[in-house]
């Protein structure tokens, strides 16, 4: 028994016997490689090649060759496509979180995807109502994006292919400003899932064994809304003068109106109006609108405020919170 | 020229008819399977698949054994990477490695690959696509040994 540790060296630097044997060997394998990793059913060959001189020249030989089928590898991974949490109001609707569901195994595999919005670490709990499965084009329509329906329309894709998901949910009501709601969507492999090296004989693309990969053949991400909601607060006063320079609601007396709208929370509000109906007993002023201190006219014309015989109304637009508008008006006592 | 007439002889003929009496060249491919005990150690054992995965990690070993009657000289023995195995590392045994499909050879830290620009990078393990190892003395009668490297399927 002995070993010879080889060394490289010049001696034997170039040696085209063994090449052309090689080459021949190399050109006869498979050649598939991906980043998801060689495809399921093919074979890894390998032999080696000696070549030596005992007297009668060179010779050369071949070893014995080893085949080794690839099994199909399940691996599968989720990721949240929202790269921070999606703005969401109370008791909205069709609220859609984006993922991706990418193969990362080795062979064409069918994914069954689920939903969890309870596993807290929350304020609410999101209620999913569908889930669509892109067309292509990433963006949610439900128009042209599939309806998913688990076990019929389950995903089925190549390695290294990705799947967009959408899943939609509705606000509850009850969520308050500030709020956050998680869904993780779940991917798991039609096949099988379980333990990394957990295996399913003979459910292998090409005819050999399923094996659970590292990701244990099921993946999940989640993804979150945070309600951004805004609360508006009207406070209304009123000041009375006359001609007797008391405060006395007496005929003939003026009082101003002041009410200031208060925004509060992190979202905004759309379409905000101030209306109030001129009391009995009282006439108003004309032109006696203001807001922020501008006089605004009584016609409905291009500026916010008007007055129409019975009441004045004055349209904010959007209001973000933190903000505040006073709007004031006068009338005088019949 | 009279040497090209052998060599291309030898590349034609069946080998293990020609070489079955001199010197045998034995290939066995093993997967490390890494398994954790109860007390939480790592154990890695060699066994002789059938069937493989990716990332699986493959120890090819080769045994030679020089059978003939006379000593093997010049003794050099080949193996291709399969395309679907990224070599890893070959232990101890200090093989010449071909980075562009067998035309050079040399050890690892001296090879390099062309880039795209023009420029060329440090040879990597993942760029090997033969091993060689290449014996300056001759293989006694009788004598025996190992070669191994390891490799990832991809």
């Amino acid at each position: 028994m002995m070993m010879i540790a080889p060394v490289g060296g010049a001696k034997h630097r170039l040696l085209p016997s063994c090449s052309i044997v090689a080459l021949l060997a190399a050109l006869a394998l498979p050649m598939q490689a991906d980043a998801a990793g060689t495809r399921a059913g093919s074979t890894i060959s390998n032999t080696a090649t000696a070549s030596f001189d005992a007297g009668g020249g060179a010779t050369t030989i071949d070893s014995n060759r080893v085949d080794l089928l690839v099994d199909e590898l399940l691996d599968v991974t989720v990721d949240s496509s929202n790269p921070a949490d999606v703005p969401t109001t109370p008791g909205a609707t069709g609220q859609v979180l984006t993922f991706s569901v990418t193969n990362n195994g080795n062979g064409v595999e069918a994914f069954a995807l689920t939903t969890i919005a309870n596993a807290g670490g929350d304020d609410y709990d999101p209620a999913v109502t569908q889930i669509y499965l892109d067309n292509g084009d990433g963006l949610f329509d439900s128009s042209t994006d599939a309806l998913y329906t688990p076990g019929a329309n389950d995903p089925s894709f190549d390695p290294d292919e990705s799947v967009t998901v959408f899943v939609l949910a509705t606000t509850p009501g009850s969520a308050a400003d500030g709020n956050r709601g998680i869904i993780s969507l779940a991917a798991a492999a039609k096949t099988g899932t379980g333990d990394p090296g957990d295996s399913f004989a003979g459910q292998g693309e090409g005819g050999g064994d399923a094996v659970v990969g590292s990701t244990g053949a099921d993946g999940q991400d989640a993804g979150a809304f945070l309600v951004s909601a805004a609360t508006v607060t009207l406070v209304k006063s009123a000041v009375v003068t006359n001609s007797l320079s008391t405060a006395d609601p007496i005929p003939g007396a003026t009082i101003t109106y002041t009410i200031v709208a208060t925004v509060a929370g992190s979202g905004s509000v759309n379409g905000l109006a101030i209306t109030d109906d001129i009391p009995a007993d009282t006439s108003y002023v004309p032109g006696s609108i203001t807001l922020g201190g501008s006089v605004l006219s009584d016609a409905a014309d291009a500026d916010a405020g008007n007055y129409n015989g019975t009441r004045i109304n004055v349209a904010l637009g959007t209001v973000a919170g933190g903000q505040t508008r006073t709007v004031t008006f006068r009338t005088t006592i019949d | 020229m009279r040497t090209g007439l052998f060599l291309l002889l030898a590349a034609l003929m069946p080998g293990p008819a020609l070489a079955a009496n001199q010197v045998a060249l034995d290939n066995h491919v093993f997967v490390e399977r890494v398994s954790t005990d109860a007390e939480g150690k790592q154990r890695i054992l060699l066994e002789e698949p059938k069937v493989v995965v990716p990332g699986d990690r493959l120890v090819f070993v080769l045994n030679y054994r020089n059978a003939g009657a006379q000593p093997a000289d010049k003794f050099v023995v080949t193996n291709p990477m399969p395309a679907a195995v990224r070599f890893a590392d070959a232990g101890d045994t200090r093989p010449f490695v071909s980075v562009d499909g067998g035309k050079q050879w040399g050890l690892l830290a001296d090879l390099s690959v062309p880039m795209a620009d023009g420029t060329r990078r440090a040879a990597q393990p993942a760029d090997v696509t033969h091993i060689r190892w290449a014996f300056q003395t001759p293989i006694p009668v009788g004598g025996t040994g190992k070669l191994m490297f390891r490799g990832v399927v991809k």
